[in-house]
């Protein structure tokens, strides 16, 4: 049996680890079995500190694992790519390409650069790929509500509004998967439901797979999102926390 | 092919020229270095320069004349001028021979002038004027044709006298002014006479014919003999290096040698005193540059981290601080050359008055320029490249959780 070579599953994770030491605390993230299908909609609930952050940034390839028993990424038509492995060998450039061209990616603040206009901002990911000027961006501007404000730069905008922004950039390139770490939480609640639930239709319009990290599940469980499990420990003294996340 | 190369250099671009306040501060930082170093290399440049050039312009410090008379003949006297390292030789005749009573129509009295033989291309007259030449033209030094009130085309009369066969003779010649000889180059009553001229006044005091003149007197075949000669070195490098081979040939010769020598020392003394002071001000420009390249690659982290995620390759994120670093670079040596312009016609302007016209004591050569560019390219491209492989090598999530 070979399920990474399945199309359906994007990731395959097995017995993937992260650990991290600051100040004689210890923190681990600990992943024993992790499997993301095309078209999935993966919340990734828990307070702060817990490590959604950390899982996040492994699955966007930006943190290198401490240990990855089994990482393996299948999103375009090649071949699953062993993600450990380019970990190993240090091919940041060959990680970077594979964000480029699957990926899109929410920050909880934003991530826009504030020297371009909110058109060359969203545009950025497909710019990044080559691929031709249409109406896309302004398509999407268009649902995102940000029509007026495409010729003006970040600075001039609401928190809320950079985050629509902020998505905007993920979706433009279509990619296959978008991670969102926190995309609404800098935000007013009511404002962060309807953005959330805006980025959610969006999403699944698009049959994009989605990974969204939240410290509320209150207003994203009615979306409609597969919630991962997880738990942590935390050792007697509180010097050590470990997580431990599966799904 | 280098889409994402253009891509991120055009972001770099766009990044510099937002954050213009800040841009404009790098480029102050580095011009307030590069500005004064530039004045202080101008200085020095200008103030050697100008005795250099005091130097290679008065023939005087390229002259060289054999101590006492001798007899020298034209042949030896033709193969110097062959040498590369002279510019200029000309035979002297016995000082008793070499004078001429003088007369103007202008100028009553008769006067007397050292006859200086001479040709085209003597240094101590101007090129752009004519040389003496036949029997017949002459150069004035200044003195002179001021106190015969003549100038050049004007006619004047020679006259010289001998005692020949217990009679006294005296014969007359017409003389033309061809030009006046530089006040600067000759400062005693003269003239200037070609060697053929020379050669005559000689042979007729001699009691020998000239049959060129008309003059009568006895007819030998003689091999001419010279009791010195007038030489001029190419250069004043070449000065000692003449004196030398003179020596050798156990010649002895009066030059300005040491005086050249005196300023080469000071060239030295100025240079070395100018490149302790510049190794100081290159470290201290180069630390500056990197740190503020530096520190403007840890201050663009997070949009740096932003370009990783987005999915830049490590090399494109390099160009990025690159190009900020080749304007920062480009527009700090602009400002520069700015201060350095500023402050060298100031200076100039200040000393003019003890100067001659053209003399600059603060000046530098286009290559100068030049040079100050590529070492500021050269020093903000290997900060950015360093600073900018750092960048790199950060771990992206790390950038993007500051804040």
């Amino acid at each position: 049996m070979t399920p990474a070579r399945t199309p359906e599953i994007i990731y395959q994770l097995k017995d993937v680890a992260k650990t991290r030491s600051s100040n004689g605390y210890t923190f681990g993230l600990r992943v024993p079995s992790l499997r993301i299908h095309r078209g999935e909609k993966i919340a990734l609930i828990g307070e702060s500190g817990c490590g959604k952050s950390t899982l996040l940034d492994m699955l966007a390839f930006i943190l290198q694992p401490s240990d990855a028993g089994s990482f393996r990424f299948h999103a375009g038509q090649a071949d699953a790519v062993d993600i450990g492995a380019a970990w190993r060998k240090q091919k940041r450039d060959r990680l970077a390409a594979l964000r480029k061209t699957h990926m899109g990616y929410v920050m909880q603040t934003g991530g826009l650069l504030p020297y371009l206009n909110i058109y060359d901002n969203i545009n950025l990911s497909r710019q990044m790929l080559g691929m031709p000027a249409d109406d896309t961006v302004e398509k999407l501007a268009r649902e995102l509500g940000l029509t007026r404000h495409l010729r003006k730069l970040p600075d001039a905008l609401s928190t809320g509004e950079r985050q629509r922004v902020a998505i905007g950039r993920a979706l433009a390139h279509r990619p296959a998967i978008i991670i969102a770490d926190e995309p609404t939480a800098s935000v007013d609640p009511f404002a962060a439901e309807k953005i959330m639930s805006l980025f959610i239709g969006m999403v699944e319009e698009r049959n994009i797979t989605v990974i969204v990290a939240s410290h509320a599940w209150r207003h994203i469980k009615q979306l409609g999102l597969r919630r991962l499990a997880h738990h942590t420990r935390r050792s007697r003294d509180g010097r050590m926390t470990e997580t431990v996340v599966s799904g | 092919m280098f889409r994402q190369q253009r891509h991120s250099l055009a972001l770099a671009s766009r990044d510099y020229f937002h954050e213009w306040r800040i841009s404009i501060c790098f480029v102050l930082a580095l011009a307030a270095v590069l500005g004064p170093m530039l004045v202080l290399f101008g200085l020095k440049f200008g103030v050697v320069g100008a005795m250099v050039d005091a130097l290679v312009e008065d023939p005087l410090k390229r002259e060289i004349r054999p101590v006492g008379s001798g007899r020298y003949d034209r042949a030896w006297i033709d193969s110097l001028r062959q040498r590369d390292d002279v510019d200029f030789i000309v035979p002297r005749i016995r000082s008793i021979a070499s004078t001429l009573s003088v007369r103007s129509e202008e100028a009553g009295r008769i006067l007397q002038f050292e006859v200086i033989p001479s040709a085209q291309g003597d240094p101590l007259l101007d090129p752009r004027l004519a040389p003496p030449s036949g029997l017949d033209k002459v150069v004035l030094s200044a003195s002179a044709a001021r106190k015969l009130q003549v100038g050049a085309g004007d006619h004047i009369e020679g006259s010289l006298l001998r005692q020949y066969n217990g009679r006294r003779e005296r014969v007359t010649l017409n003389l033309q002014v061809a030009a006046i000889a530089p006040a600067a180059a000759f400062s005693r009553d003269g003239l200037f006479a070609s060697v053929a001229l020379v050669e005559a006044l000689e042979d007729f005091r001699d009691g020998h014919a000239v049959p060129a003149l008309g003059w009568e007197g006895a007819v030998t075949e003689r091999e001419r003999q010279y009791t010195g000669f007038r030489l001029y070195a190419r250069s004043i490098y070449d000065v000692a290096g003449l004196r030398d081979s003179f020596v050798r040939s156990g010649m002895n010769v009066r030059t300005q040698a040491a005086d050249i020598e005196s300023v080469q020392r000071m060239d030295r003394t100025l240079s070395a005193i100018y490149w302790a002071i510049a190794l100081i001000g290159l470290g201290g420009f180069s630390l500056s540059l990197g740190a503020s390249l530096w520190a403007n690659v840890d201050r663009k982290r997070k949009e740096l981290s932003v370009l990783r995620l987005v999915g830049f390759r490590s090399g494109e994120i390099i160009l990025f601080p690159m190009a900020q670093g080749l304007y920062t670079a480009f527009f700090g040596w602009v400002l520069a050359c700015g201060i350095f312009a500023a402050a060298a016609w100031s200076i100039n302007a200040l000393l003019a008055p003890q100067l001659d016209g053209a003399q600059k004591v603060c000046r530098l050569l286009p290559e100068h320029y030049a040079m100050a560019l590529a070492i500021t390219v050269g020093a903000s491209l290997l900060a950015a490249i360093l600073a900018g492989i750092r960048a790199a090598r950060v771990e992206p999530s790390e950038g993007l959780r500051e804040i």
